[in-house]
């Protein structure tokens, strides 16, 4: 049988994206004989060199030596793979990119003068490189992981949630923690497929997988202003995963 | 003529290379260069409220995201002197145990074993030992099952909050974690035998090991550090032994601790003496002199002890959570104020330090974070060198070869140590 070459890749980013797969502990060994992974740093110490059916690619672009890599993966894969919230919206090294400044984020961290112009803000692979697939989620679930590779070895794609996490929060007959108990949760606007986990726990939704389509941003604006949250504090959580957002007509 | 030889590292967490500069076949430096992107969390949590701190600084690491979830809730409950009821702080020590038993099994099974059995990774592995691989992944499962059951999601975990818990881990959930414990329980006691041989290098600069004060009866917390020679600080006080130095070419900054290289992790926290589950001692009274005055190499061998040790320990830990009454459990609001708080744990790679100011709103004015890898990063170099110059004249590949693998022995996590706030 051709197994498909894989490359799994990290870039700017805590490798909880590509320690998801590790923990597919029961899918592991199946997985190492179905692909041949030729390129996983993480796992592996040799390269088995280019081309590759699948770049799996974790991570934020934020040096010159990430986008170089980024590049290289492109250009050798079939398909590019965006895994993870990073990867696709930039992610929590990207929560200040439209209210600070690199620079001064940096000095703060090294002393003036030190680690100049070696890093740049952490942007979405998608600014770069067209993108085939994202997986999102901070970490990914490991279903929707197993899920793409499974895909995979069929020559396709896997079908992922497009609903928000309170649909299937509500599914699960949860406390509504937005209108209930008047918290700061992000569910009606951020995408499912983590079978709402934080608000099952009784925690509001921190928003790691980012927007759904269509999210309605003003009316939770709204909803959540209403309720007596700052504009301030609510933004700063939007932005936490993903630093832009389209706040429509409440701007 | 000069020469550098460079060797960018593999089956670690992150993104690093070690450069070897010859004169010949002379060695005349090492660089270890520590190169994942700053993230620069540091810097970003000032300005965010206290209660998102232990939400966003948990994303460092995703390997070690529970610890540094309960080293900045421990902080921020610090500062606010908040006290968590007996519930949350057995709660707490129980997924510490089971990150403790998930990274042991992942770094020495998946990442180390491959060098003992002389193939390069995952794959090699899962051909030539399929059995072992399955233990050992079997190992890593109930680990992450303690830490997905407990903390609600496995890797950033949610249910762990400031103050106490989302929701109290049910009765039934706990019997079915012991249960899957009992089962891994006899791999964990064999584990130490894997890991007994440690590599041909010539010998290399014995550690000034630096752990935490052992900590009282279901804590995972202690006030104090304490170094090799009977040289202690208070957690509190860690700014004043901790001194940081920005390399230019390395993220991670270059620590030296009451003036010395310090070595943290499994190897330190033995060899400064904690107190071990009955099995686990049993086995460190058997090959204590492996250990003991030995170099960073035993850090293998010690890390299978404390696998056995924390599996040994959950088991305890659950029993005593079923002891406690139901419904208890006894959160706290915090209330914030002005103020600063700090607090150490062990991660599975060593000390980690967590410390932050507040404003009378509860905003966060500073934050600093000292992880393991970025305490190592100095006796890592040191070593390098020493390794480096040991094996001077020897073939290129199998320098760089021995080098990786003396890293890969520290158990580095370099994604976790490239941001170090500026003192």
């Amino acid at each position: 049988m051709n197994r498909p070459r894989l490359a799994i890749a990290g870039l700017t980013a805590c490798s909880g994206c590509q320690l998801t797969l590790l923990n597919c502990e029961e899918d592991l060994a199946e997985v190492a004989a179905r692909f041949e992974l030729v390129s996983f740093p993480m796992a592996e110490s040799v390269e088995g060199g280019e081309p590759f059916a699948a770049a799996i690619v974790e991570g934020a672009v934020s040096t010159p030596h990430d986008l170089a890599n980024l590049f290289r993966l492109r250009n050798s894969s079939r398909l590019l793979v965006a895994l993870g919230t990073c990867a696709i919206f930039g992610g929590v090294a990207a929560m200040n990119n439209v209210v600070s400044v690199r620079e001064e984020l940096v000095a703060a961290v090294y002393g003036k003068g030190e680690k100049k112009g070696e890093s740049f803000a952490p942007a979405p692979l998608e600014n770069f490189v067209s993108v085939d697939f994202s997986i999102t989620g901070c970490p990914p679930e490991k279903h929707e992981v197993i899920a793409l590779l499974s895909a995979l070895l069929s020559g396709t794609l896997p079908p992922l949630a497009t609903y928000p996490v309170c649909t299937e929060c509500r599914s699960r007959e949860n406390l509504c923690l937005l209108l209930e108990r008047k918290e700061l949760c992000l569910g009606p606007v951020i995408r499912g497929g983590c079978h709402a986990r934080c608000p099952a726990t009784g925690i509001v939704c921190e928003g790691c997988r980012g927007p759904v389509r269509e999210a309605n941003v003003a009316q939770e604006l709204e909803l959540l202003l209403e309720r007596g949250f700052g504009r301030d504090e609510v933004e700063r959580r939007l932005r936490r995963f993903r630093p832009e957002w389209n706040y429509g007509q409440r701007r | 003529m000069g020469s550098v030889v460079e060797l960018n590292l593999t089956r670690v967490e992150g993104h690093g290379s070690v450069k070897v500069y010859r004169e010949g076949s002379r060695v005349e430096r090492v660089e270890l260069c520590l190169t994942d992107s700053p993230r620069l969390f540091e810097a970003l949590l000032v300005g965010k409220s206290y209660l998102e701190v232990p939400e966003i600084v948990c994303r460092i690491c995703s390997l070690c995201s529970t610890v540094h979830k309960v080293a900045a809730l421990l902080a921020v409950e610090n500062a606010f002197g908040v006290e968590v009821s007996e519930a949350t702080a057995l709660t707490r020590a129980l997924i510490m145990q089971g990150g403790m038993i998930q990274d042991h099994a992942l770094h020495l099974y998946c990442l180390l074993l491959p060098d003992l059995l002389g193939v390069p990774g995952l794959t090699g592995l899962a051909q030539k030992a399929p059995e072992l691989l399955k233990t050992g992944l079997a190992v890593k499962r109930v680990g992450n099952m303690i830490q997905e059951t407990v903390g609600g999601r496995l890797i950033h975990p949610v249910n762990i909050r400031l103050g106490g818990l989302g929701l109290q881990v049910g009765k039934k959930e706990l019997l079915r974690l012991r249960q899957e414990l009992l089962s891994v329980i006899p791999a964990c006691r064999e584990a130490y035998r894997l890991f007994r041989t440690p590599f041909p290098f010539p010998e290399l600069p014995s550690p000034n090991a630096l752990a935490l004060e052992p900590c009282e009866n279901g804590q995972v917390t202690s006030a104090r550090c304490r170094m090799g020679g009977g040289n202690s600080f208070a957690v509190a006080a860690y700014r004043e032994a901790v001194e940081e130095s920005v390399l230019p070419y390395s993220n991670a900054k270059y620590s030296k601790v009451m003036g010395k290289e310090a070595t943290v992790g499994s190897l330190a926290r033995l060899c400064l003496g904690v107190s071990l589950s009955t099995q686990a001692q049993a086995i460190f009274d058997e090959v204590k002199h492996e250990i003991l005055d030995k170099d960073i190499r035993g850090n293998s061998l010690a890390q299978a002890i404390e696998l056995c040790d924390a599996a040994e320990r959950a088991l305890e830990l659950i029993d005593r959570l079923l002891d406690q009454a139901p419904g208890a459990l006894g959160n706290v609001t915090p209330v914030p104020c002005q103020g600063s708080g700090s607090a150490a744990c062990e991660a599975p790679r060593g000390l980690l330090i967590h410390s932050y100011g507040f404003d009378a709103d509860g905003i966060c004015t500073y934050a600093d974070v000292v992880t393991p890898t970025a305490l190592n990063q100095g006796a890592m170099a040191r070593d390098l060198l020493a390794l480096a110059r040991g094996m001077e004249g020897e073939d290129t590949e199998k320098m760089t070869m021995a080098l990786e693998r003396m890293i890969r022995c520290y158990d580095p996590c370099i994604s976790c140590s490239v941001h170090v706030l500026k003192a």
